[in-house]
């Protein structure tokens, strides 16, 4: 009886009006889907949407993950990631197909160069103290001509993958396939138990929490968390079970998110990139080693972007001289419209998914509409401002 | 700082000006790389030409960096925008002036516009900028629909910088009558700059004194005499070539007119002091909102400027002209010293940089470098100039 009356107090009291606006983000998300659902008549909420909105968008969850961590440590970000994918598609390129080392050989290569990347840039930032803009910057304007003149071994400056099916399917194949418009069982299987198990872990985290004496939310709020989470998963995986089975890009990129879901909200080193981003001095006074914080966080970009250039260079077939454009400018509004501090020590994951995802959203379902791609242009830009400037009021008036 | 350390070291005069010598032996290189090319009267002149536009951007992106790191990475596509207002109003007959006030007016109200959700709503300014890059992008397209526009204007070509008569004439050779080469009005500009700087240093050292600064008087007589030199060697050769360049006084105004705010002015104070401790400033009666609103209105209005003198230059507007321009105007401020969280940098380092990018471009494109390779090495000497700028830093603690 006493012990109850201990987890009583310790349930966080929230009102559904202030749970709506803390996620802001989220409800923007479903209101743009539902709007271009009616624009499109319907077939933005169809299965090959779907699939095309993960294929398409793989890349900036992969280097969303990366830049969160960069982020994390102080609103550093990497300038360079955009024109290294197009470096190691490059690479890659003359690995597969010019060299024909075959596609493991080429593909540990590839990683190999990502990390002899990350360390070097990683030291300059970390050791030497190069401020993170201007040693990324200094990737970003060389890194694309080097993969531009190591493409021009072709005549079309552009090497094509059509011979190396085993890399195509590991990066940009589907699992259990299915012809399209057939209930794909496995998929949905594989759906059930992924719903399963976030039902599972929210209350086992809840569970731990009350053992611990931790606050927890009402447990009304949880159960709305995780049947919404069941929800979106059950919705996404019958939609690709409809759409012809799982895009293997969707097992990396629900891969790293998952693992680094993990390292930033389970791990002490985890914590240690937000302590670095809330106060750098502060951090490095109470023992935690901010130097290999800053290169750790460089590092993990660059293999991060190396197994996104995989994916890359595979989606299109092809190692072109554009690949990667813009990369790091998606990856960085990523994260910023998901609600991560542009002066670091603040952001999640599940954030910066929802801030990838709507964007997404927007391309997608502006190219259904058949907007003209200049108004486009337009329209995303002002969507992202209102997103954000909506996000911050409603957090605003919380106070 | 106690006084011994004032006195001058070669140590410490190295590492202060790091960025000089770096450009100094940049420049002789390519010097010796093109055979004497590059320091050849036409090669000055394009220089400048062609990186007015940088110069008139950084100074800009400087105020926005000092408050704390912010950027503007829609510069690029703004000055694409009023350019592409600006060419289609002249176009279609509009007076020339009403065109200029225009692309100003336009660019400044994307600033404040811009400064309104930074300042006032705290967007972060990477966001506001990055949905202005794109916004913009697209309603140049939208205005141009897709198509170039050519300036056919002779006046508005002259004033801002394009084509081939885009010189100041040589107004003392006209009125005395003499003909011939070197342009003495060139000259005359640039000994009259000479003049009020060294004038403007001998002030500076007389008031130092008075106040009792120790400051190293030789070290302002040398870094005098080096800028003085510089200038009349800028200004010689291009008195042997075409005269002053018209696009040279609108880079001069406006760097004069940023080095005046960032040194001489409340302002200009109140942009290092945001930069420096957002909190403390605000604490200290300052309004940090109209701090972000000067920065970024500013440089709108600058994006609005470099608009005229890229549309000048290239006769016309292209719906892609402008992209990377914020990347350009973010490096020189970088190169220059400005430091990517704020509160320190300066316009004088603002213009190594800016030079110092200008150079490299220029020489490897007379060295006939493939355009690959040459920003491989963009890359690289940005790397290596801040590398051995941080590392000589270092060793002074």
């Amino acid at each position: 009886m006493e012990k109850k009356v201990v987890n009583q107090s310790n349930i966080r009291r929230s009102n559904p009006i202030a749970m709506l606006k803390k996620n802001a983000m989220l409800i923007i998300l479903v209101l743009v889907y539902i709007f271009f659902t009616i624009m499109t008549k319907g077939r933005m909420f169809k299965p090959t949407s779907f699939a095309s909105l993960i294929n398409q968008n793989a890349y900036v969850y992969i280097l969303g993950c990366g830049m969160l961590m960069c982020m994390l440590t102080g609103g550093n970000i990497d300038l360079s990631c955009g024109a290294f994918v197009c470096l190691l598609g490059a690479l890659g390129g003359m690995m597969m197909v010019v060299w024909k080392w075959g596609t493991a050989l080429s593909l540990v290569a590839m990683l190999a160069v990502g990390v002899i990347y990350g360390c070097g840039l990683g030291a300059l930032i970390a050791y030497v103290m190069v401020p993170p803009w201007i040693a990324t910057l200094a990737g970003y304007l060389a890194f694309r001509g080097l993969g531009t003149s190591i493409l021009g071994v072709s005549s079309t400056n552009s090497i094509s993958f059509k011979d190396s099916p085993d890399f195509l399917s590991i990066f940009s194949g589907t699992l259990f396939k299915s012809p399209e418009g057939q209930l794909n069982m496995p998929c949905l299987i594989v759906g059930i138990v992924a719903a399963a198990l976030v039902v599972l872990l929210v209350f086992k985290n809840r569970a731990t929490r009350l053992r611990k004496g931790y606050e927890v939310d009402a447990l009304e709020m949880d159960a709305a968390k995780s049947i919404l989470g069941a929800f979106v998963i059950l919705l996404v995986m019958y939609k690709l079970a409809m759409a012809g089975g799982i895009p293997t890009v969707l097992v990396w990129v629900a891969a790293v998110v998952l693992i680094y879901a993990f390292i930033t909200s389970k791990t002490t080193i985890g914590r240690h990139f937000y302590v670095v981003g809330g106060n750098i001095e502060a951090a490095r006074l109470s023992g935690v080693n901010t130097r290999r914080i800053m290169f750790l966080a460089y590092l993990n970009m660059a293999i991060l972007t190396s197994i996104s250039a995989m994916t890359v260079i595979s989606r299109f077939t092809a190692a072109n001289a554009d690949a990667g454009k813009n990369f790091e400018m998606d990856a960085i509004s990523a994260c910023v419209v998901g609600g991560v501090s542009a002066s670091g020590g603040a952001g999640t994951v599940l954030g910066m998914v929802i801030g990838a995802t709507l964007i997404g959203v927007i391309n997608l379902g502006m190219f259904q509409i058949n907007l003209d791609a200049n108004y486009q242009r337009v329209v995303k830009g002002f969507v992202l401002l209102a997103a954000v400037v909506f996000d911050i009021l409603s957090k605003k008036r919380d106070r | 700082m106690t006084m011994s350390e004032r006195k001058i070291s070669v140590g410490a005069f190295f590492q202060k000006y790091t960025m000089v010598i770096a450009l100094v032996v940049v420049v002789v290189f390519f010097a010796i790389a093109t055979g004497g090319g590059s320091l050849k009267p036409g090669s000055i002149n394009n220089l400048i030409s062609q990186n007015g536009y940088v110069f008139v951007l950084a100074a800009g992106m400087l105020c926005c960096i000092l408050t704390g790191g912010n950027i503007d990475l829609s510069v690029g596509s703004v000055v694409c925008f009023t350019a592409s207002i600006g060419c289609v109003m002249m176009d279609r007959g509009a007076n020339m002036w009403l065109a200029v006030l225009a692309m100003l007016a336009i660019g400044l109200a994307i600033g404040v516009f811009q400064g309104f959700w930074i300042a006032k709503i705290h967007v972060p300014a990477f966001i506001a900028t990055l949905s202005g890059m794109y916004a913009f992008r697209g309603l140049s397209n939208v205005v141009l629909q897709g198509y170039r526009v050519d300036i056919s204007n002779e006046k508005f070509l002259f004033l801002f910088g394009g084509g081939r008569d885009c010189y100041i004439p040589d107004y003392i050779r006209q009125w005395t009558g003499a003909e011939g080469k070197p342009n003495l009005t060139c000259l005359a500009i640039g000994i009259i700059a000479i003049v009020i700087y060294v004038l403007m240093t001998i002030r500076r050292i007389h008031v130092q004194k008075k106040l009792n600064l120790h400051q190293s008087i030789l070290g302002q007589v040398i870094t005098t005499a080096a800028i003085s030199a510089v200038v009349f060697f800028v200004t010689w050769q291009m008195a042997n070539f075409r005269g002053l360049p018209t696009v040279l006084i609108w880079i001069a105004l406006v760097l004069g007119i940023y080095q005046y705010i960032t040194t001489k002015t409340a302002m200009g104070r109140h942009l290092y002091a945001v930069g420096g401790n957002e909190k403390a400033t605000a604490l200290s009666g300052v309004k940090t909102r109209n701090v972000y609103w000067f920065a970024y209105a500013s440089i709108g209005l600058m994006a609005g400027l470099a608009g005229i003198l890229t549309a000048a230059r290239a006769k016309g507007i292209d719906p892609t002209y402008g992209e990377g321009y914020e990347m350009d105007a973010i490096a020189s401020c970088f190169i220059g010293g400005a430091s990517a969280y704020g509160g320190t940098g300066k316009v004088s380092g603002m213009i190594i940089g800016a030079v110092l990018m200008g150079v490299i471009n220029q020489g490897m494109n007379m060295v006939g470098v493939d355009s690959n390779l040459q920003r491989v090495v963009k890359g690289l000497v940005l790397l290596a100039a801040v590398i051995f700028d941080v590392m000589s830093k270092r060793q002074k603690r």
